[in-house]
């Protein structure tokens, strides 16, 4: 019995260190924010929500996660439509070189970020369009669509090819059979997929930090431009928000579709 | 062959279905050769085969999921070639039931005469109608995970019937289930068939659904119709060694064709001389053939004497006996016919005399009981 007593022991070190390791900076983040004193320190110095005072007054906090928020809607919206009919495509038709389309569609997401960041600019830059916010939106879907694409694969792989046949057999139409029988079967991944690219464009720094000008700064930008010159305790409670944003729609996901999808998704 | 098999077609039978000269290739694969059969309004047909003898790949023709290579299937005197699948009036139970996941059963029965766009009104009385006739009256709330098979089984049949299809065809839906619930199914089908009279293509490799269920089976071996008949005729007169021996159980006696006269013929095998009934008219003397007896002909007994009213005697030494149940089935080595395994079928276990591997035994069957093959 004393093996399996040291086994158990051990195992549960090891979660309880990850779970610290893995949860500390979110909770210094979270301490620093209710600080009452005038510089970010942990723990705080006594307790007060001056901060959260402070950020809700401060209008370029504000007008930057709004702008987040329009990159992250911007993102979504393209990816959805893109994703699902890609993600589609790769599990349920024997698409030629589906293995390289896979790879092809991972490398956006594979070379460093910092390369593909400096691609769009140049890109984006040539148009005549930088400095605008829906090209961070549409980088972010570039960049993390291989995302969306799993989320949808794998709804749509165990997808039986005899419901199509069935809804043709029923009488509907290709259009139909897609809108009626293929899509509310996807639909889980579909959403799991949006949420996925909602967060990882709200949270894109590097490439927002590109293609981004003065007056078009997103939230993480806007932190790491203050962090360069004052670190207060502000920054530590719009940090909060942003990790909140972020939760708020883990929890959405868990409600709609359950987190067991999310964390199979392939 | 099915041009050969009489048809009883009065002149008030219409076609439901006639297949002519069906033909799919598979790259280099022959799935379905040159099948030709007509199916009149009504009836129930079963197309029976081992797997990979294209039953399938029939059915799916009909169906409109796969076109033809070759020939022409005409449903209602109409070719349907150039018909996709979604104006074809045919209701389909699929093998994996292919029912709609996130809908319950009512939606599931909804959705043909929704996509058939049938009076909105008239469609939740319609829905609950056909629910009662599959005996599934107040289930329609349900979604489909939370009924059992045989009740998803129900709800596919629904579905498949709600829209009064022309044709409904039954790809193996019961291949998955338990014996008992199977063999429920298979008199619900009959019922259910009986009762709205639709036309009705069954496909199956379970030789006892195709005689339990159909008014005319059609029996397919590497994709070439071999057979198609009444159950009893297929099961009495079986066309070929390949029917004789997938339908029933059935001792295969290979030889040469000693003499024949008129029907009558009589096959040398192992020396010995044995008088049977030649199917086709090709058999003739010399040919190599093979007589098939079936298991339930043979008769058993402990000596030559009791047997003495039969055509056909041969001895053997039981190897095994199998107790069934309703029957006894016994494997008897016959050292006179080149120690072959014969099975034979005794179906009265309560009162018979009961063998033990290692007797003695006489076999004995009557000559019109041996059906003679050209191999």
């Amino acid at each position: 019995m004393t093996g399996s007593r040291s086994k158990s022991v051990v195992i549960w070190t090891f979660v309880i260190a990850a779970l610290v390791m893995l949860s500390a900076p979110t909770i210094v983040v979270l301490g620093a924010s209710f600080t009452a004193g005038n510089i970010i320190t942990f723990p705080p110095e006594g307790l007060s929500l001056k901060w959260y005072g402070a950020i809700a007054q401060a209008s370029d906090l504000r007008q930057a996660f709004i702008r987040s928020l329009i990159v992250a809607t911007i993102c979504t919206i393209v990816s959805i439509p893109v994703g699902t009919l890609a993600g589609i495509a790769l599990a349920k038709y024997r698409v030629r070189f589906a293995r390289s389309i896979q790879i092809y569609l991972l490398l956006p997401f594979t070379i460093p970020l910092i390369g593909s960041g400096i691609g769009m600019m140049l890109v984006f830059g040539n148009m005549g369009v930088l400095g605008r916010l829906w090209p961070v939106g549409i980088a972010c879907c570039v960049i993390n669509l291989p995302f969306m694409i799993w989320a949808v694969t794998a709804s749509a792989s165990n997808l039986s090819p005899d419901l199509e046949l069935a809804a043709a057999n029923c009488g509907a139409p290709p259009l139909q059979r897609f809108l009626y029988i293929t899509l509310p079967a996807v639909l889980p991944g579909v959403i799991t997929g949006s949420l996925l690219m909602f967060i990882l464009a709200l949270n894109e720094f590097l490439v927002s930090l590109l293609l981004v000008d003065a007056r078009s700064v997103t939230l993480p930008v806007q932190i790491y431009n203050s962090i360069r010159s004052i670190i207060t305790p502000d920054l530590a409670a719009i940090s909060v928000v942003f990790i909140a944003s972020a939760a708020i729609a883990i929890a959405v996901l868990d409600r709609l579709v359950g987190l067991d999808i999310f964390l199979k998704s392939k | 062959m099915a041009a050969a098999s009489a048809e009883r077609r009065g002149p008030r039978d219409t076609i439901a279905v006639s297949v002519r000269d069906v033909g799919m290739v598979f790259g280099d694969v022959h799935a379905v050769r040159n099948a030709s059969f007509d199916l009149p309004k009504g009836r129930f047909l079963t197309i029976l085969g081992p797997s990979g003898s294209g039953k399938t790949t029939l059915l799916r023709m009909i169906a409109g999921f796969d076109a033809p290579t070759s020939g022409e299937i005409y449903i209602n005197d109409r070719p349907v070639s150039a018909v996709p699948p979604h104006r074809r009036a045919i209701g389909m139970v699929f093998q994996k039931l292919a029912l709609f996941p996130h809908m319950t059963a009512a939606e599931n029965v909804a959705f043909p005469l929704k996509m058939r766009r049938h009076d909105a009104r008239a469609i939740p009385e319609k829905v609950e109608r056909y629910l009662e006739l599959v005996r599934l009256g107040g289930y329609g709330g349900r979604r489909i995970n939370e009924l059992s098979g045989g009740q998803q089984q129900r709800v596919a049949i629904a579905r498949a019937l709600v829209f009064e299809p022309d044709l409904l065809l039954l790809d193996e839906p019961l291949a998955a289930l338990d014996r008992k619930l199977r063999e429920e199914m298979q008199l619900e089908f009959r019922r259910i068939q009986k009762e709205l009279g639709v036309t009705t293509i069954n496909v199956t490799h379970d030789q006892r659904e195709a005689l339990v269920v159909s008014d005319e089976v059609i029996v397919m071996e590497g994709g070439l119709i071999q057979q198609k008949a009444e159950p009893v005729q297929a099961y009495r007169t079986p066309a070929n060694a390949f029917v004789a021996n997938f339908i029933g159980v059935t001792n295969f006696i290979e030889g040469v064709v000693a003499a024949r006269d008129g029907a009558s013929v009589s096959v040398s095998a192992h020396g010995c001389t044995l008088p049977g009934v030649a199917v086709g008219e090709a058999l003739a003397g010399g040919d190599a053939c093979a007589g098939a007896v079936r298991a339930e002909q043979i008769r058993i007994a402990p000596r030559a004497e009791t047997l003495g009213n039969l055509d056909t005697l041969v001895e053997g030494t039981v190897v095994d006996a199998i107790f069934e149940g309703e029957r006894i089935v016994y494997e008897v080595r016959v050292p006179g016919l080149g120690d072959q395994l014969f099975r034979v079928f005794d179906h009265d276990p309560v009162n018979h005399l009961q063998f033990s591997p290692g007797d003695s035994v006489c076999l004995g069957w009557n000559a019109r009981d041996m059906h003679v093959f050209k191999k």
